[in-house]
């Protein structure tokens, strides 16, 4: 695979430069927008592997973006970049489609393996995201478990507990492998199956949870 | 002072003077004097020291002390009335000589004999048949060890309460173990019985009254040593361990509030010394947090409680150390609870172990992980920076035993640290939450 075709929408001027220089020369920036409209629309035409997606914009913000390409356009990754903290905005955007979420204040390094993950199709959890998901899929009680209308789904399993676990400890992907003695690659399939089941999940914590918080 | 029991030439008091070396220096050289002996005393040294003085066997003198027994009981008599006037070994003064110049200490005690033996004649316990003589020797002995108390040297006293706890009856604070058990219960018990067969005697109205009166004091005598040495080492051990646990969590607090604020204050100054504005900055707020923390502690824990879980003060932490040693800290929280003291313990910790990540591992962030969990808290605290080596620590910096160990061990929680020389830091608290 070669560089990864990118496109980056935000609404600051500031920040936009930023990542730009930040990922000069390791990866294909294909385009940028500053709005949601403009933005939706060159994404559907040039069909980037990535789009760096800021989740404040006016305008719906970045939900909104992901609302108008997703079903159009599956083959579009996203991924979410915020300065925000907030749970609802961030379970949301990952509800939407987004295969990742990381903060604004990511070193470039960082971001363009990020990049990369989410153009191989894999998931990017940053330390936050995992802990926002370790709350929602809280542990219940067997009773509950079982009213469950898919158990597979609605919980996760121990080992992607731990997972979790680990990138909110701040553990990299290599360094989690070293600590539970399995391969990297076994690494992203428990994350990118963590992500599936936030994506998919009725479970009614999530949903209760998401509702609380003003989510669809 | 002389110890004359280890002058050269003198016989050894291990029972074998009678050697004729020995001997003809002893008769040759000089007469040892007559002193009570510090050395193979049993209990007042007496015998020892007699056995010093006449160059035979101890064993020798306290047969012929027992024997004296024999004679309606001048044994006992004897033996104390030496204790008495003898002077011990390494004093300048005998027991009697003291107690002559401690007028208070006579008195009480000439006092206390004079009760002792008005009551004894009052209930004709005196006037037993066939034994009179026998137990006017063990009263008079005793009041004469009275005197012996009140008389005694500090030094001697020692020995004889070092005696009194040694000795199976009265002592057992100290002797513990199944023998020990024995030696208490068995005296008791015969106590206990001779007083239930001297009330089951009892006849008559006005002569039940003195032997009832002896029988309950038997009986209570019996009880007392049964249950007295549980009670009083209950009692003693108790009070002596909550005021070393108190004094110990006090200072144990004490230390770590000051190196968490106070230390970390001068270390801050000392780092932006150059510039004036911050240094008073720091200096002010110490001073405000030191003034608060000194004389209104509680409504500090108090306002920490009211308002805060233990997520908004890692967020608290969180900013601190981002604003302090600009080190952004990645904050990561999973669950929430109310603050209690175990929470505070472990923020106290977090906190500390934040900075030390800022300060000391040159990494570029910190990784703060906190989850809430029904039965447990734990945080974890990491860096990828340079770590240490945890047994190259200074002893005086005391950030990671008393602020971190020591503050989180004491309210039942463990401390777990990893650290290599290129893998960074991470430090795990753990803590069991407790039910109220």
């Amino acid at each position: 695979m070669g560089q990864p075709r990118v496109f980056l929408l935000d609404d600051h001027e500031l920040i936009r430069s930023g990542i730009r220089s930040e990922l000069a020369g390791q990866v294909d920036l294909v385009g940028e927008a500053d709005e949601v409209d403009a933005g939706a629309q060159m994404i559907l035409e040039r069909s980037p592997d990535v789009v760096l997606l800021d989740v404040h914009m006016p305008d719906g913000g970045g939900l909104e973006v992901l609302r108008r390409v997703h079903h159009v356009d599956p083959s579009v990754n996203f991924l979410a970049l915020s300065v925000s903290d907030a749970a609802e905005d961030v379970i949301a955007i990952v509800r939407a489609g987004a295969r990742g979420y990381v903060t604004k204040n990511i070193s470039g390094a960082d971001l363009i393996d990020a990049v990369y993950r989410v153009a191989a199709g894999d998931a990017v959890f940053s330390p936050r995201l995992a802990g926002f998901v370790l709350d929602a899929f809280a542990e219940t009680d067997p009773a509950l478990a079982a009213l469950s209308s898919d158990p597979e789904l609605d919980q996760l399993t121990p080992r992607e507990r731990q997972v979790l676990r680990l990138i909110a400890r701040g553990y990299a992907y290599k360094d989690i492998a070293t600590e539970l003695a399995i391969s990297v690659k076994t690494v992203e399939s428990h994350v990118s199956s963590v992500l599936r089941k936030l994506q998919l999940s009725n479970r009614h914590q999530l949903t209760h949870w998401a509702a609380d918080r003003r989510l669809s | 002072m002389i110890d004359p029991d280890r002058l050269d030439g003198y016989p050894p008091t291990g029972g074998h003077a009678t050697g004729p070396k020995e001997l003809s220096l002893i008769l040759g050289v000089a007469q040892p004097p007559l002193h009570r002996a510090t050395r193979g005393a049993i209990l007042g040294g007496v015998c020892a020291g007699m056995a010093v003085r006449l160059g035979v066997r101890e064993r020798t003198v306290r047969l012929l002390f027992v024997l004296g027994t024999l004679f309606y009981g001048a044994g006992p008599l004897l033996y104390v009335a030496v204790w008495l006037f003898l002077t011990r070994a390494g004093e300048t003064a005998s027991i009697a000589d003291r107690l002559s110049q401690k007028r208070r200490a006579m008195l009480v005690t000439v006092w206390s004999a004079i009760i002792v033996l008005a009551i004894l004649l009052a209930t004709r316990s005196l006037a037993w048949q066939g034994t009179g003589g026998f137990v006017w020797s063990v009263v008079v002995s005793g009041i004469g060890l009275m005197f012996v108390w009140r008389g005694a040297s500090s030094d001697e006293r020692a020995h004889i309460e070092a005696i009194l706890d040694a000795s199976p009856v009265v002592g057992g604070a100290k002797a513990r173990g199944a023998r020990a058990l024995v030696l208490r219960v068995i005296p008791g018990i015969v106590l206990v019985v001779v007083a239930l067969i001297i009330l089951s005697r009892v006849s008559g109205v006005w002569g039940a009254v003195v032997p009832a009166l002896v029988g309950a004091a038997v009986l209570s005598g019996g009880l007392l040593i049964l249950l007295a040495p549980w009670w009083l080492e209950n009692v003693r051990d108790l009070t002596k361990e909550r005021r070393a646990r108190v004094r110990m969590e006090e200072r144990t607090a004490l230390i770590a509030h000051v190196h968490d604020s106070v230390l970390q204050t001068l270390t801050l100054i000392e780092r932006n010394a150059g510039s004036e504005a911050d240094v008073v900055r720091l200096a002010r707020s110490q001073e405000r947090e030191l003034r608060g923390w000194l004389f209104d502690p509680d409504a500090l824990n108090a306002s920490h409680r009211a308002s805060e879980t233990l997520a908004s003060m890692l967020a608290t932490i969180q900013a601190d150390v981002e604003r302090d040693y600009n080190t952004p800290v990645e904050l990561v929280t999973v669950g929430d609870c109310p603050v209690n003291d175990d929470v505070l313990a472990l923020v106290g910790a977090t906190r500390e172990a934040c900075v030390n990540a800022a300060k000391w591992s040159g990494a570029a962030n910190v990784s703060v992980y906190a989850e809430v969990e029904p039965s447990s808290l734990s945080v974890f605290v990491r860096d990828t920076g340079r770590g240490f080596d945890p047994d190259a620590v200074a002893p005086d910096r005391q950030g990671i035993k008393v602020s971190i160990r020591d503050r989180v061990a004491q309210h039942g929680g463990s401390v777990t640290i990893r650290t290599g020389t290129d893998s960074g830091t991470e430090v795990a608290l753990v803590m069991a939450r407790s039910a109220k």
